[in-house]
C-alpha cells in the first residue's frame, strides 16, 4: 500500500520532470512574429507607374533635387517608355509611346482636387491598364507640385471624349 | 526469501522512506520554481534581444531615406547591404529578382516570413541555421506618397543576427538551476536524515529499553524529550515500568517478610522444644512402667516431639537456604567412605546395595553430602522398595551418586513436584513419618556445590526397571563462592 503510493508520488515527479525538460532547453526556433507596419519614408525623383505581371509598380527616375518638375514632366517620361534597367527587372508599360507629346495636366477649377489629363489620341484605344498608369502618375505628380491635397480623381479626355473619372488603384 | 524481506524492510523502513519523501518534494519544488524561472528569463531575454534588434533594424533603415531610384542598381543595393551590416549581423538585401547581402555566409528566408514581409508588416523569426539559433528579421521598404500614403518600393530589406551570445546567457541560466537542483537536493537528503535521526532514535531508544525490561531490568527508564507523540510514549512507558517495579517489589518484599516470618518462628520454637525434649526424655524411660493408655499416649507425645523437632530444625535450615546465609564447609573428601559413614551411621550398610569405588575424592562439604544422602537412601526405604543400590561414580569434573530403589517408581505427575516444599505426593496419607522438607533441602544443598560454570544437581527420575533414581551430580573442585543465591 505504501509502497504503491510512493510508486504514485514517484511517477508522478518523472511525468512533471519529464514535461518539463520536453519543453526544451536553449533557444528554440519559433513561428513568425509580426511587428508594426514595415519602414516607410520620403523618395526624391519622379515617380511614374510601369507594369509587372499585370500590376503596377513604382518606379523612381532621378532628378536633381533643386528643380520642381511639372506634372506634364511625369507624364512625358511614363509616354516615353520603360529604360533598359527598368526593362531588365521586367518592368514594361502599356502607354502607346505616340501619345506622349501631347499629354498635359490641368487642376480642376469647379472642385479643388480634381485633375483631368488631355491626350491626343481617342481613350477608347488605351488599355485598363495603361489608363491606371496615366491616372497613378498623374495624381502622384500633381501632389508632388502642390496642385492636390490628397489622392484625387483623374478625368482623362481625348479626342473621343472624356473618360469617367477614376482614383489610382495602386495603394 | 528472507533476505528479500530483509531487504524490503530496508527499503520500506521509516528513513529510507523519510528520505524518498523528503528527496521528492524538494526535487519537486526546485524542478516547478528553476523551471518556471528558468523559461521566463529565457522569454525574457530573448524579446528583449528581439525587440532591439527590431529597433535596432528600423533606426538604420531610416537613414537609408530618401530613395533617390528606382529600380536600383545592383551597387546601390550592395551598398545598401554593406551598410545595413555589422559586426552583431548582416544584411540581405532585395529587389525583385535582384538580391545583395553583407556577408558571404548563405541564408535561406522562409517562405512563411517573406509572406508576412510582402503583406508589409516587420515580421521576425528565430529559426536554426547550420545548427546556430539565428534571428531573421524583415520589412519591406515603402515609400511615403505626397498625397499621404505610403507605396510598397519593391525593396524588402532582411537582417540576420546571430542569437549565440543569448543562447550562452540561457545556457549558463539552465546550468545554475541544475545546480539549484542538485544542492536542493542534497539539502533535503540532509535534511531527511537530520529528521530520520531525530525520530529514529526516540524509537531505538524505546526498543532497547522493551528489552531491557523484557529481560528483568525494571529500574530501565527512558529521557523523555520534548512534548511531541514518541515523548508521550516514552512517558507511558516510564510509568508502565515504575508501576511494575513498585508491584515486583512489594512482591518481593512481602515474600521476603513470609520468609523471615518463618524463620523467626522457628527460632522461637526451639527453646520450648528444647525443654519438651527434656521432659519428653524422661517420659520415654517411664513410659514402660505406666499402665495402658497412659503409657502409649506418654509414648506418642514423645515420638511427635522428636518429629516436631525435626521439622523445626528443617524449616530453620531452608530458612537459611532461603536469606543466601547458608554457607560450605569445604573439605578434600573420600566420597566412597563418607557415603560409607553415612549408611552405617544409620544402621543402613546391611540393606543397601552400595557400589563405591575407592579412591574418588572431591572437594565438597561432607556435612551436606550426609544430609543428601542419608535423605535420598532414607526418602528409598519410605516410598519405594528394597533392595535400595547406592552407586557412585566419577570423571574429571564431576561426581556422580546414583540412588534406586525397586518400587513403583515415580508418578509422571508427582516427578515435577518432588522437590516442593511440604509436597504431599498421596493426599490420602496425611501424616508422613519425614518432615516433607527433606528433598527440598537436598535439593538447595546440591545446587549450593558449584565451580565456575558448573553447578551441583539432583535430579528425580524412573529407572529402566521401574524404580524411582535420584542422581546427584556434584563438580569435583567446588569453591565456596559465598551465598548460594
Amino acid at each position: 500500500m505504501t509502497g504503491r503510493r510512493t510508486g504514485r508520488a514517484l511517477l508522478a515527479g518523472g511525468l512533471l520532470l519529464g514535461t518539463l525538460l520536453a519543453a526544451g532547453c536553449g533557444v528554440r526556433p519559433s513561428p513568425v512574429i509580426t511587428g508594426r507596419s514595415a519602414v516607410s519614408g520620403p523618395a526624391q525623383g519622379i515617380g511614374l507607374y510601369l507594369v509587372a505581371q499585370g500590376e503596377l509598380v513604382l518606379v523612381l527616375r532621378p532628378v536633381k533635387p533643386t528643380t520642381p518638375t511639372p506634372p506634364s514632366e511625369a507624364l512625358a517620361r511614363l509616354a516615353a517608355g520603360p529604360q533598359q534597367n527598368e526593362r531588365d527587372q521586367g518592368l514594361t508599360s502599356e502607354v502607346p509611346t505616340g501619345l506622349t507629346a501631347a499629354i498635359e495636366v490641368t487642376p480642376a477649377t469647379g472642385r479643388f482636387g480634381d485633375l483631368t489629363v488631355r491626350v491626343t489620341g481617342p481613350t477608347r484605344a488605351l488599355s485598363p491598364t495603361a489608363i491606371d498608369q496615366i491616372i497613378c502618375t498623374a495624381a502622384d505628380a500633381a501632389a508632388q507640385a502642390g496642385l492636390v491635397g490628397g489622392p484625387a480623381p483623374v478625368t482623362i479626355v481625348g479626342s473621343d471624349g472624356a473618360q469617367p473619372a477614376r482614383r489610382c488603384p495602386a495603394r | 526469501m528472507t533476505p528479500w524481506r530483509s531487504i524490503a524492510a530496508q527499503v520500506s523502513g521509516l528513513r529510507v522512506r523519510l528520505l524518498l519523501a523528503f528527496a521528492l518534494l524538494g526535487v519537486t519544488t526546485t524542478a516547478v520554481v528553476a523551471s518556471g524561472s528558468y523559461f521566463q528569463a529565457r522569454t525574457v531575454i530573448l524579446q528583449q534581444a528581439q525587440d532591439a534588434a527590431v529597433m535596432a533594424l528600423t533606426d538604420q533603415l531610416a537613414k537609408v531615406y530618401p530613395v533617390l531610384q528606382l529600380p536600383p542598381t545592383q551597387d546601390e543595393l550592395h551598398l545598401l547591404a554593406q551598410r545595413l551590416s555589422d559586426r552583431e549581423g548582416y544584411a540581405v538585401v532585395i529587389y525583385r529578382d535582384m538580391r545583395e547581402q553583407g556577408s558571404l555566409t548563405p541564408v535561406s528566408l522562409t517562405p512563411e516570413l517573406r509572406q508576412e514581409v510582402g503583406d508589409g508588416q516587420i515580421a521576425w523569426q528565430r529559426v536554426s541555421q547550420d545548427g546556430q539559433p539565428t534571428l531573421l528579421i524583415g520589412t519591406q521598404l515603402r515609400i511615403d506618397r505626397p498625397d499621404g500614403t505610403s507605396q510598397p518600393s519593391g525593396l524588402e530589406v532582411y537582417s540576420v543576427r546571430n542569437l549565440v551570445p543569448e543562447q550562452q546567457s540561457i545556457d549558463k541560466l539552465a546550468t545554475r538551476a541544475w545546480l539549484t537542483g542538485g544542492l536542493s537536493l542534497l539539502l533535503a537528503v540532509l535534511l531527511a536524515l537530520l529528521s530520520a535521526r531525530g525520530v529514529l532514535r526516540p524509537v531505538r531508544d524505546l526498543g532497547r529499553a522493551a528489552r531491557r525490561l523484557g529481560e528483568g531490568d525494571l529500574s530501565t527508564r527512558l529521557t523523555v524529550r520534548g512534548v511531541d507523540e514518541l515523548a508521550d510514549v516514552a512517558r507511558t512507558f516510564n510509568d508502565t515500568a515504575g508501576t511494575l517495579e513498585r508491584q515486583v517489589g512489594e512482591l518481593r518484599r512481602m515474600e521476603s517478610d513470609a520468609r523471615r516470618f518463618v524463620a523467626d518462628v522457628s527460632h522461637e520454637l526451639r527453646t520450648p522444644l528444647a525443654a519438651m525434649t527434656a521432659v519428653t526424655d524422661v517420659l520415654d524411660e517411664e513410659a514402660d512402667h505406666l499402665p495402658g493408655d497412659a503409657g502409649r499416649a506418654a509414648r506418642l507425645v514423645s515420638q511427635e516431639t522428636q518429629n516436631l523437632t525435626q521439622l523445626v530444625n528443617d524449616l530453620i535450615e531452608i530458612s537459611r537456604f532461603d536469606s543466601g546465609t547458608a554457607r560450605l564447609a569445604l573439605d578434600d573428601v573420600d566420597v566412597a567412605a563418607a557415603v560409607t559413614a553415612t549408611l552405617r551411621m544409620r544402621g543402613w550398610a546391611d540393606r543397601v546395595h552400595a557400589d563405591l569405588p575407592p579412591a574418588v575424592v572431591a572437594r565438597l562439604d561432607p556435612r551436606r553430602l550426609d544430609v543428601i544422602v542419608a535423605n535420598l537412601v532414607g526418602n528409598a526405604f519410605r516410598h519405594g522398595a528394597e533392595p535400595v543400590s547406592v552407586r557412585l561414580s566419577a570423571d574429571a569434573d564431576w561426581i556422580t551418586i546414583e540412588v534406586a530403589d525397586q518400587g513403583p517408581g515415580l508418578d509422571p505427575e508427582v516427578l515435577p513436584h518432588v522437590f516442593d516444599r511440604l509436597y504431599k505426593a498421596d493426599t490420602a496419607r496425611t501424616r508422613s513419618e519425614g518432615s516433607g522438607l527433606g528433598l527440598a533441602i537436598s535439593w538447595e544443598n546440591a545446587r549450593l556445590h558449584r565451580h565456575g560454570e558448573r553447578q551441583g544437581s539432583l535430579v528425580a527420575g524412573n529407572g529402566p526397571g521401574g524404580g524411582a533414581v535420584f542422581t546427584l551430580r556434584l563438580p569435583r573442585g567446588t569453591t565456596d563462592a559465598g551465598g548460594a543465591r
